[in-house]
C-alpha cells in the first residue's frame, strides 16, 4: 500500500533527486499531489491514471491516493516525474515488488497510450541519482549516458516497462554509444575574402579568449567572419563538455550525436531577446538563457546597440566571473556562462562606409554609439572595424588560409598560455601580466607615448598589453618580450569606436 | 627775426586767441605766412578780400595775441620741445588730410609722420571705462599693433590711453613689423594731459607720432576736443569703440567717421552696463561687432590665416614607402588593410607605418579609414 521510488527535478542547469512517495490507503476516492508541485507536474494525475489504465492495469478507483514528492521544499515542475509516479502507483498496488524497483531511479514523462516520453534536463537529472540504474525514455539514451554513474536502461511504453520489473522479460537492448565523430560541417574561414585584419583578430580573439567587436557597415561580413569562430576554438575539455551538456539537456535544446556537447558552440540571439531569454530564468524551471547556451563557445550579437539596455547590463557579471546567477523570491540557480562574446555593429545609423559615404550628422551618429556604455565597450580587447571587400577581392578566386591551419595555431598559443599562466592571455591577473607579458624598450615607449597622448587610458593599457601578448604568442617562434610590433597592432585593433568625439579617447 | 623761417609765423599765428583752421587757411592762402602775420597783429593794413574776416572781436583779440605771441619766440618753443610745424604745402604733409573736407591748416608733430603710410586703426571709447573696456582696448591695441597695425587714438584717460599702452607693450624687445603707435591731441603737444599720461606721452612720441592741431602751450580747452576728433577719425582706416556711453564723446568721433567712409566697428557690452550703452547702439545701428582682434585684421584684409606663402611644415619629410602610402591615402581613403595588401606588407607592418604616419601628422584614421592631412602649402 505504501511505495518510494527514486526520481530528480531540474532547476537551472542543476538536478535535485526527488523520492517519490505513494500511499494507496483507505478513505473517500481521491488522487493528491503534494509536494510542491508546479501546474505540470500537478496534471501527472491524469496523465498516469491513463497511462496505467491503456498499459492493462486496473486503477484502484475506490481507495484515496496520495503522491508525495520529497524534500517538499523545493518547487517540482515539469512532466518528469510521472514515471516514476507510475512506478510507485505500481508497487503500491502491489503489481511490482518493492525490491524491484529499489535500485533503479526514473525520469519521464508518459502519454496517454502509457508511452515514455523524453522531458529537457535528463542529463542534470541522472546526474545526481549516484549509483543507481537510471530509467529514461528510450530518446534521451544519449543523454543520460553523459552523466549517469550507473546503468542507463530504457524502455518503450509503460507496459514494456512492467514486464521487465516483474522479471517476466529482460531488459531491452540498447544500441552501443554512437560514434562520437560530430563531422557536421562548421563554416570555413578558407571562404572568407580579404579582410586580412578581420581573420587575424578572430584568431586573437580564439587564442586569447579576447571579446571582439565588429564595427563595420552592413555588408561588411561581420556575420560571416564570427560564424567561423567557433570552428578556430579547440574542442571542449571534459568538465566544459559536462558543464555544456549540462546546460544544453536543461533548456532542451538538441544535443549533437552522442549526447556530449564536445565543440564550442555559436549562438547568435536576436536583439529583440528578452532579458529572460539571455540570461535565464523564468517563472518557476529557471531555463538556461542563452549566454548559457554559449559556455564554452561563442556568443553572438548582431546589431550590439539595438539590444536593450538592460540585457547589455546583465551581461557584465557573466563575462567577469564565467557564471550567471539568476535569483527569484525563493530560488537561486549559478549557472555557467563562460563565452566568448563577439558582437557586430553599424558605425552609424545609415550603415556607413569609407569617409564621405555616411549622411549621419554627428548628434545621430552619437546618440546611435551612446547606446554602447563606455563599460561594455571596455569589455571588448578587440574592437577591429571592417569594411565591405573590395570588388577584385571578392570576384577572386581564391580564398584565404583554411580554418584547420589556423585553429592549429590557435591551439598552441593556447596551450603556451595555459601552460604559462594556468589561464588564457585575456584572464591574466595584472601580476601575472607583468610576469608573462614583459615589453621591449620600443613597446613600452609606444605605449607610453599613447597614455601621455590621452588616447589610452589604464584600464586601455592593461588591455592593450594582453592582446599584444596573444599576438606574440601566435608567432611561429613566440618571444618572450612582447615587441613595438605587437603592441601597435593591439593597438590597431582596438579602433576608437566613438570617433565623433574630440581626439578620441580609448576606453 | 629774418631766421625765423615762415614756419614760425604760422606757428604762432595758430596760436591766436580766436583762430579756427579755416581762418588760418584763409589768410594763409591770400597773404602768405609772413603778410598774414602782419595783417593779423594789425601792423598792416588787410587787402579788401582779407578785411571781411575781420570783426572787431576778432581785431582786439589778434592784436593783443600778436602780443604775447611773436614769431620768434613760438619758433623757439617748437624747437625747445622738439615740436615739428607741418604746414600744408610741406611735402610731408599727410596726404590722408589733405584731401580732407575739413582739412587742418598746419600741425604741429613729434615722432615719425611715416607711421601714417602703414595700416591704421582707430581705437577710441569713454574716458570713465570699465576695468573689462580697458582690458579689452588694451588687449586690442596689442594684438593689432602686433600685427603690424598703427593703432590711432586720442591720449585721453580710460580707453584711449589703455589702447595705447597695449599697442606699446607689443613693440617692447623686438619690435621688427610692429604697428607704432599714433596720437592726436587736443591740446599743445608739449603738454601731457591727463597728466598722468605723462609717461605715455612720451613713449608714444618716441616710438611713434603725436600730432595735434595748436601750437605747443596751447591748453586742453573743451571744444578743442571735438575738433580733434575729426583729424583721427580721417587718419583711420577703421574705427573701433571700445566703449561708449549713450552720449558720449567717442560717438561724436563716430560720425566724423561715418562722414568720412571710414568703417565703424564696436565692442559689445553687456546691457546692463552703461558704459557700453553707446557702442551697443552702434552696434544695433549696424557696426560690425569686434570680439578679437582678428575681426578688424578681417575688415582691413590683413587675416593672414588663409594664407600659406611661406607656411613652415613641421611634419618630418616623407621617405620611401611612408611617401608611397600617403600619396596613396591622398587619391582615397584606405584601410589597413588595403595598405597591407597593396604594399605586400606584413598586418604589423602596416599598423606600424600607419601609426607612425598619423603620430607625425600625416594621416588621420576615422572609423578604421586612413585620410591624408595636406599641408597648408598644398592646399592652396
Amino acid at each position: 500500500m505504501f511505495a518510494t521510488v527514486q526520481s530528480a527535478t531540474l532547476l537551472g542547469a542543476q538536478g535535485y533527486p526527488v523520492t517519490v512517495e505513494v500511499h494507496v490507503g483507505i478513505g473517500l476516492p481521491a488522487f493528491a499531489i503534494v509536494g510542491l508541485p508546479d501546474e505540470a507536474c500537478r496534471e501527472a494525475r491524469d496523465r498516469v491514471r491513463s497511462a496505467l489504465l491503456s498499459s492493462g492495469v486496473g486503477w484502484p478507483s475506490t481507495k484515496r491516493i496520495t503522491v508525495n514528492l520529497a524534500p517538499p521544499r523545493h518547487r517540482k515542475t515539469g512532466s518528469g516525474l510521472d514515471l516514476a509516479i507510475a512506478v510507485g502507483m505500481l508497487v503500491a498496488c502491489e503489481e511490482v515488488s518493492p525490491d524491484a524497483v529499489r535500485d533503479f531511479a526514473f525520469v519521464g514523462e508518459l502519454g496517454l497510450d502509457g508511452s515514455i516520453r523524453p522531458v529537457p534536463g535528463v542529463a542534470p537529472m541522472v546526474g545526481v541519482f549516484g549509483a543507481v540504474d537510471a530509467v529514461v525514455p528510450v530518446a534521451s539514451v544519449d543523454e543520460a549516458r553523459v552523466a549517469a554513474l550507473g546503468e542507463v536502461r530504457c524502455v518503450e511504453g509503460l507496459s514494456d516497462l512492467i514486464e521487465v520489473l516483474c522479471g517476466r522479460a529482460p531488459w531491452p537492448d540498447i544500441q552501443p554509444p554512437a560514434p562520437v565523430t560530430d563531422d557536421s560541417p562548421v563554416p570555413d574561414l578558407a571562404e572568407v575574402r580579404g579582410q586580412p585584419m578581420a581573420r587575424l583578430a578572430l584568431e586573437v580573439a580564439a587564442a586569447g579568449g579576447h571579446h571582439a567587436l565588429f564595427v563595420g557597415p552592413p555588408g561588411a561580413g561581420k556575420t560571416m567572419l564570427a560564424q567561423r569562430l567557433p570552428g578556430l576554438l579547440p574542442p571542449l575539455d571534459r568538465r566544459l563538455s559536462l558543464e555544456a551538456t549540462m546546460v544544453h539537456s536543461a533548456a532542451g535544446v538538441p544535443l549533437p550525436p552522442g549526447g556530449l556537447v564536445r565543440r564550442a558552440t555559436f549562438r547568435s540571439p536576436h536583439h529583440t531577446s528578452s532579458v529572460v531569454a539571455l540570461v535565464g530564468g523564468g517563472s518557476s524551471a529557471l531555463r538556461p538563457g542563452e549566454i548559457s547556451l554559449a559556455h564554452g563557445g561563442v556568443l553572438f550579437m548582431d546589431e550590439l546597440g539595438e539590444f536593450p539596455v538592460g540585457v547589455l547590463d546583465a551581461l557584465r557579471e557573466p563575462l567577469e566571473t564565467g557564471v550567471i546567477n539568476v535569483a527569484r523570491a525563493n530560488v537561486h540557480v549559478e549557472l555557467p556562462a563562460r563565452f566568448l562574446l563577439v558582437a557586430a555593429t553599424n558605425p552609424c545609423p545609415c550603415g556607413g562606409g569609407p569617409p564621405g559615404e555616411c549622411e549621419c550628422d554627428d548628434g545621430r551618429r552619437h546618440r546611435y554609439l551612446r547606446r554602447l556604455s563606455g563599460p561594455l565597450l571596455d569589455r571588448f580587447d578587440l574592437r577591429v572595424t571592417v569594411q565591405r571587400p573590395d570588388i577584385d577581392e571578392l570576384l577572386a578566386g581564391e580564398g584565404g588560409e583554411p580554418s584547420a591551419l589556423v585553429a592549429a595555431r590557435v591551439q598552441r598559443a593556447r596551450r603556451i598560455a595555459t601552460e604559462r599562466g594556468g589561464v588564457l592571455n585575456a584572464e591574466m591577473s595584472r601580476p601575472q601580466l607583468d610576469s608573462f607579458a614583459p615589453v621591449t624598450a620600443a613597446a613600452g615607449r609606444l605605449l607610453r607615448d599613447e597614455l601621455e597622448r590621452q588616447r589610452l587610458t589604464g584600464r586601455g593599457y592593461h588591455r592593450i598589453r594582453r592582446v599584444a601578448r596573444t599576438l606574440a604568442d601566435l608567432e611561429t617562434d613566440p618571444p618572450d618580450l612582447v615587441d613595438v610590433g605587437h603592441v601597435q597592432l593591439a593597438l590597431s585593433m582596438r579602433s576608437r569606436v566613438r570617433a565623433s568625439f574630440p581626439n578620441g579617447r580609448v576606453a | 627775426m629774418t631766421d625765423v623761417p615762415d614756419r614760425g609765423y604760422v606757428a604762432a599765428l595758430a596760436g591766436f586767441r580766436g583762430m579756427t583752421p579755416r581762418r588760418l587757411r584763409f589768410l594763409l592762402d591770400h597773404l602768405g605766412p609772413r603778410h598774414a602775420y602782419e595783417v593779423a597783429s594789425g601792423a598792416a593794413a588787410p587787402t579788401p578780400i582779407v578785411a571781411r574776416l575781420f570783426t572787431d572781436e576778432l581785431r582786439t583779440w589778434w592784436r593783443q595775441s600778436a602780443s604775447e605771441r611773436s614769431p620768434a619766440m613760438c619758433w623757439e618753443r617748437c624747437n625747445e620741445v622738439g615740436v615739428d610745424v607741418v604746414t600744408a604745402d610741406d611735402p610731408h604733409f599727410p596726404a590722408l588730410l589733405r584731401v580732407d573736407p575739413s582739412p587742418p591748416t598746419v600741425l604741429f608733430v613729434r615722432g615719425d609722420l611715416a607711421v601714417l603710410d602703414g595700416r591704421r586703426v582707430g581705437i577710441v571709447g569713454t574716458r570713465n571705462a570699465t576695468l573689462a573696456g580697458r582690458q579689452t582696448a588694451t588687449a586690442l591695441g596689442f594684438d593689432l599693433a602686433a600685427a603690424g597695425v598703427a593703432v590711432v587714438s586720442g591720449l585721453a584717460r580710460g580707453i584711449d590711453g589703455a589702447a595705447h599702452r597695449g599697442a606699446l607693450a607689443a613693440g617692447e624687445g623686438d619690435n621688427v613689423g610692429v604697428g607704432r603707435p599714433v596720437a592726436v591731441v587736443g591740446n599743445g603737444a608739449d603738454q601731457p594731459y591727463p597728466k598722468q599720461h605723462a609717461e605715455l606721452w612720451s613713449a608714444v612720441c618716441a616710438g611713434g607720432l603725436l600730432m595735434s592741431e595748436w601750437p605747443p602751450g596751447t591748453p586742453p580747452e573743451a571744444f578743442r576736443f571735438p575738433m580733434r576728433n575729426r583729424i583721427l577719425a580721417a587718419l583711420c582706416e577703421v574705427l573701433v569703440v571700445v566703449e561708449s556711453r549713450e552720449r558720449g564723446g567717442s560717438l561724436l568721433t563716430v560720425r566724423e567717421a561715418l562722414d568720412r567712409s571710414v568703417e565703424v566697428m564696436a565692442v559689445p557690452g553687456s546691457p546692463r552696463n552703461r558704459a557700453a550703452a553707446g557702442t551697443n547702439g552702434l552696434l544695433r545701428d549696424g557696426a560690425a561687432p569686434v570680439t578679437s582682434a582678428d575681426d578688424v585684421l578681417t575688415s582691413l584684409g590683413l587675416d593672414t590665416r588663409r594664407q600659406g606663402a611661406a607656411v613652415f611644415d613641421p611634419r618630418p619629410a616623407l621617405r620611401g614607402v611612408d611617401r608611397a602610402v600617403v600619396e596613396q591615402c591622398r587619391s582615397d581613403p584606405r584601410t589597413l588593410d588595403d595598405v597591407a595588401s597593396s604594399f605586400g606588407l606584413a598586418l604589423c607592418e602596416a599598423a606600424m607605418t600607419l601609426a607612425r604616419l598619423e603620430r607625425a601628422g600625416w594621416l588621420r584614421e576615422v572609423g578604421g579609414w586612413f585620410e591624408a592631412i595636406w599641408s597648408r602649402s598644398e592646399l592652396r
